[in-house]
């Protein structure tokens, strides 16, 4: 007989990863709506109210919610072990719940004080609590792949981001750093934006999309290799921000981070390339493409140290935040919740009836008719804004985050469809 | 196809209703999958032991492919004791398809 190996780990209660996921989809509604009426402020510097409540609203109540969501139910699957505390994943959407509101209202009226502050620190203490519990389940499994890693790391450089971002919000109020807070407002977006989603979605990536193509192509060397290129980057990034260097060394991170996305797309491409099943559902594609999305943000930021130290085109840090947030990261979150979600519900619904009469795949849990619809409004809305951001013409920008804020409806409905279905057997 | 068996006969009785065992992502029977790697028969005791792959240690049906198929060999022998072990030595490869497996993958 073959050796055996123990069962399957446990997954995790839906229940747990469930009200992320509904939250998450208000998020991206209110992202939307948001971006819709202040389209004006497009034309202005980035650091104003309604940009900084737009960007904390697609990067934290979007974005991070449906990732933390997504990776309690990932998570016992990476660690080959179980998930370490479901009371602290409740605890983790409780306080994030709350602060995430707090603190997007702050920024919506500039107020710096109680609500914003309250709302900076519930986020920590959710983010702290979401901290224990992926060192929990990872270090109580005796099985750390490099995946598992990804999703260590980013959890670290998260709370990293969600703590100076506090020390941020106080220091507005009361020095307690060296600078003012806007000086540091690029450590504290790039940590997010690469220690946080980047490294989260090539770790996860790297593991869902081969998985969902049906291909064995593995490569844990080349995932090490980016892995140290992205951390290499990050740091080196700060470092030289913080001691004030000429625009060209910047160059040096920008070219580290381009090689690490370059070789995770070079990853994809090869499990693409070794799929077993010929045929590639949307939502894959989807998410394939939003890795080809990933080097959109690169060329705006060579764009931006070329021309933003000789004060040209400042709207080039726009365009980069927008390719970010409403770029690479929505594009795959909108593939993936229709991969993963389709499975807790299935879950959840069927597994108890197998066997037990015809049941449907979990491709048939959610509206296809209309994600696709969902699908090209969001693109046409991405290209759109973005045309709008470069000639600064309101009813072009109007017209595209029209096109996104139809999108994350048809999203929020697609999310109620799924989360609400029911047994269909025959 | 190439199920280890002690009993040809009990076996293709069993792969009756385990050809009604879908993976429900691929949409393809656990058998034509190549799933199967080996089914005991014990009609002493009363016991069939049945020893299967995934596609991926990581798939997210995993626990319900197991559950259809421990529920598929109690129907085939009512009143015996069913294992469904999993392993993942050999690990699955394209290779255990069935041709008709192929077919329907598109290969």
């Amino acid at each position: 007989m073959s050796p055996l190996i123990g069962g399957l780990q446990k997954t995790t209660n839906y229940k747990v990863v469930l009200p992320f996921y509904s939250y998450a989809s208000l998020g991206f509604l209110l992202g939307t709506i948001l971006l819709l009426f202040s389209t004006e402020a497009v034309g202005a510097h980035y650091f104003n109210p309604k940009t900084l409540a737009i960007t904390h609203t697609m990067a934290l109540a979007w974005g991070t919610m449906i990732i933390f969501g997504a990776s309690h139910q990932l998570l016992p699957v990476l660690v080959e072990g179980k998930l370490d505390s479901d009371r602290l994943a409740y605890l983790t959407f409780g306080f994030s719940a709350v602060g995430i509101p707090l603190l997007v209202y702050g920024f919506y009226v500039f107020d710096m004080g109680w609500p914003m502050q309250i709302g900076a620190v519930l986020v920590n203490i959710g983010v702290i609590c979401y901290l224990a519990n992926v060192l929990g389940s990872s270090f109580k499994s005796k099985h750390r792949n490099v995946h598992a890693w990804y999703v260590i790391t980013a959890t670290l450089w998260l709370f990293a981001t969600t703590f100076f971002g506090l020390l941020l919000v106080l220091n507005f109020r009361t020095p307690i750093l060296s600078r003012n807070s806007v000086d540091y407002l690029s450590i504290h977006a790039h940590l997010g934006i690469v220690g946080w989603f980047v490294f989260m979605v090539v770790g996860v990536g790297s593991r869902l999309i081969p998985m969902f193509l049906i291909s064995k192509y593995t490569n844990d060397g080349i995932l090490w290799l980016v892995f140290a290129l992205l951390n290499i980057a990050l740091i080196s990034f700060m470092v030289l921000y913080l001691m004030a260097v000429p625009t060209m060394l910047f160059y040096i991170p920008v070219i580290m981070g381009l090689t690490a996305i370059l070789l995770f797309g070079r990853h994809c491409y090869k499990a693409y390339q070794g799929r077993i099943r010929k045929s590639v559902d949307q939502q894959v594609k989807t998410s394939l493409i939003s890795v080809v999305q990933m080097l959109l943000p690169f060329v705006a930021l060579i764009l931006a140290l070329t021309f933003l130290p000789q004060g040209q085109f400042p709207r080039i840090a726009m365009i980069y935040g927008f390719c970010i947030f409403f770029g690479w990261i929505t594009a795959i979150i909108l593939g993936m919740t229709f991969k993963t979600m389709p499975f807790i519900i299935w879950n959840k619904v069927y597994h108890n009836k197998a066997h037990k009469g015809k049941t449907p795949a979990p491709k048939e849990i959610f509206n296809d008719r209309v994600y696709r619809i969902m699908w090209y409004s969001y693109l046409v809305g991405f290209i759109i804004f973005i045309l709008g951001i470069i000639i600064l013409n309101q009813l072009i920008l109007k017209t595209g985050a029209l096109a996104l804020l139809i999108a994350a409806i048809l999203y929020v409905y697609n999310v109620a469809v799924t989360a609400g279905h029911k047994a269909k057997q025959t | 196809m190439n199920i280890k068996t002690n009993n040809s006969e009990q076996c293709n009785y069993a792969l009756q209703d385990l050809y009604h065992v879908y993976d429900p992502e691929i949409g393809l029977n656990i058998v034509d999958l190549g799933l199967v790697y080996e089914l005991y028969f014990d009609e002493t005791d009363n016991k069939v032991v049945c020893i299967m792959t995934l596609t991926t240690q990581f798939c997210p049906m995993g626990d319900a492919i197991t559950t259809d198929t421990h529920n598929s060999l109690g129907k085939s022998f009512p009143g015996w004791g069913v294992n469904v072990n999993l392993t993942f030595e050999p690990p699955w490869s394209f290779a255990m398809l069935s041709p008709e497996g192929r077919e329907f993958l598109g290969q």
